[in-house]
């Protein structure tokens, strides 16, 4: 095996062990490496800022464990601005770990002792629904009749904030924020397309340039695409946490993949070479 | 300060098994995947229940009997699992399609096609500069990767007009290559909060 051919298959623990040095390096160390906010971000900031106080905002949380670590910091940054700007929001879940993610983001933002606002009144969870985009043709249609009680078994109809919301006509916007593909594209099909919501959407970063048309043509009025758009957000509110700390690590993370990206066409293209030589 | 929360540990535990697959397949790595499995499907049981109580159960109570069809649709679902009655399986299942096909397809149709078509289709100039380059650039990916799938027609792919497939070709490739970036993204987002918690909420060595 040439010394080409040996930089083509270089063991995976070595590559992977790089870059977690690289991960680790920035976490003890931050190097304050300069944060770009982006537009789409900034127009999810901008579409919730213009919102009156009390206004009705629907936001589902479409992920699980998995998706915690990169779209956590992101709804927590949500809720600030929320419960900042005195809206009511009507929370649900349509990933069924979206019920367990609620308490850990409501931990975090602690709206009652932080912002005043009380469960029932300010918020309401409703917990998870089945049926991915036949649970929210269903809260948007009749919310009522898809959910009885909200998430702790209280009747909704004894909930101040959900008693009197009855479909699509009562929310002022529609959020959320997903792993899910069908979750992603479901929302803009039922909110924007079936109901012509507003709608704001947050996913996963590799989801973005399948549901940045959606973007493009005003579909959605913003975007927030992984832990760059969850750092960007939390420049936004004043917010700064997990997501601005990585946004540190994943610059320099980053450009460690893109050395070993030169470094296997380098090899590739001389181990070509190589061969050609000798044979 | 290392933590001395016993659910951070096992938290801890479990993140670094789950790494450890860089060292190929290992009993560790199996222990927190079996672990995973066994938690996620109790969960889902869980909170099954919960759905048909809160969901379904809840309605009956209140005396919407409607609902009792639903229950009645649900349990024809466990006659897949009858040698003879099998086959009533299929009729909850025909529901399930039919009503997700319904339910999406109508907005889908105007979300996917009709709005960006006609965004698309749209003038190609716009206020500033670089939005007229990007319009030029979505129209001319648009129509030349759209070209590279006309397979009824020889002459796309060969002779005057084989270059448009060709560009289009390219413009898909730009799209892989933003994905795969994308994707990197996403993978280490996910994994620098896991070592974020191991060095803060674990370790205790960053604040």
């Amino acid at each position: 095996m040439s010394a080409w051919e040996k930089l083509t298959a270089l063991p995976r623990e070595i590559v992977l062990g790089l870059v977690l040095i690289a991960m680790i390096i920035p976490t003890l160390k931050p190097l304050g490496l300069p944060l770009m906010v982006g537009t789409m971000a900034k127009d999810w900031y901008d579409t919730v800022d213009a919102l009156p106080e009390g206004s009705i905002v629907l936001f589902d949380i479409g992920y699980g464990a998995g998706g915690y670590p990169s779209l956590g910091p992101a709804t927590i940054a949500c809720f600030h601005q929320f419960f900042e700007k005195n809206l009511k929001v009507i929370i649900m879940a349509t990933s069924i770990e979206g019920s367990m993610m609620y308490p850990l983001i409501m931990e975090a933002v602690n709206p009652e002792t932080r912002y005043g606002a009380v469960y029932g009144e300010d918020y309401a969870f409703i917990g998870y629904i089945a049926g991915a985009q036949t649970a929210m043709a269903g809260v948007l249609g009749d919310l009522h009749a898809i959910a009885s009680v909200d998430y702790t078994g209280t009747p909704i109809n004894q909930i101040p904030l959900l008693k009197d919301v009855k479909g699509s006509d009562d929310y002022d916007l529609v959020a959320y924020i997903t792993t899910a593909g069908g979750t992603s594209e479901g929302w803009v099909y039922q909110a924007y397309s079936a109901y012509g919501k507003d709608t704001v959407g947050g996913f996963l970063s590799m989801m973005t340039t399948s549901m940045k048309p959606y973007y493009d043509t005003g579909q959605l009025l913003g975007v927030i695409d992984g832990i760059k758009g969850a750092a960007d957000m939390e420049f936004l509110t004043k917010h700064p946490g997990d997501a601005i700390r990585s946004s540190d690590v994943l610059s320099f993370s980053q450009t460690l993949v893109v050395i070993f990206i030169i470094i296997g066409n380098i090899s590739y293209f001389g181990a070509k070479a190589a061969k050609k030589e000798e044979g | 300060m290392v933590s001395s929360d016993i659910a951070v540990w096992i938290a801890a535990f479990y993140t670094i098994a789950a790494t450890s697959y860089v060292f190929r397949d290992n009993i560790i790595f199996k222990f927190s995947e079996n672990t995973f499995i066994g938690v996620a499907a109790g969960h889902y049981i869980v909170m099954g229940v919960k759905n048909v109580r809160d969901y379904g159960w809840a309605h009956i109570m209140k005396g919407e009997m409607i609902y009792g069809i639903v229950f009645i649709l649900g349990v024809m679902m466990y006659f897949r699992f009858h040698r003879e009655y099998y086959w009533l399986y299929r009729y909850p299942i025909a529901f399930m399609v039919g009503n997700g096909v319904g339910i999406s397809i109508r907005a889908a149709i105007h979300s996917d096609f009709i709005v960006n078509v006609a965004a698309t289709a749209g003038p190609l100039t716009a206020a500033t500069g670089i939005d007229t380059l990007n319009n030029i650039l979505i129209f001319v990916g648009c129509v030349t990767a759209l070209s590279h799938f006309i397979f009824t027609y020889e002459g796309m792919h060969k002779g005057a007009l084989g270059w448009a497939p060709k560009i289009g070709r390219w413009f898909m490739l730009l799209s892989f290559g933003a994905s795969f970036g994308n994707t990197v993204m996403t993978r280490f987002g996910m994994y620098q909060g896991r070592i974020l918690f191991l060095l803060r909420d674990w370790l205790g060595v960053v604040t």
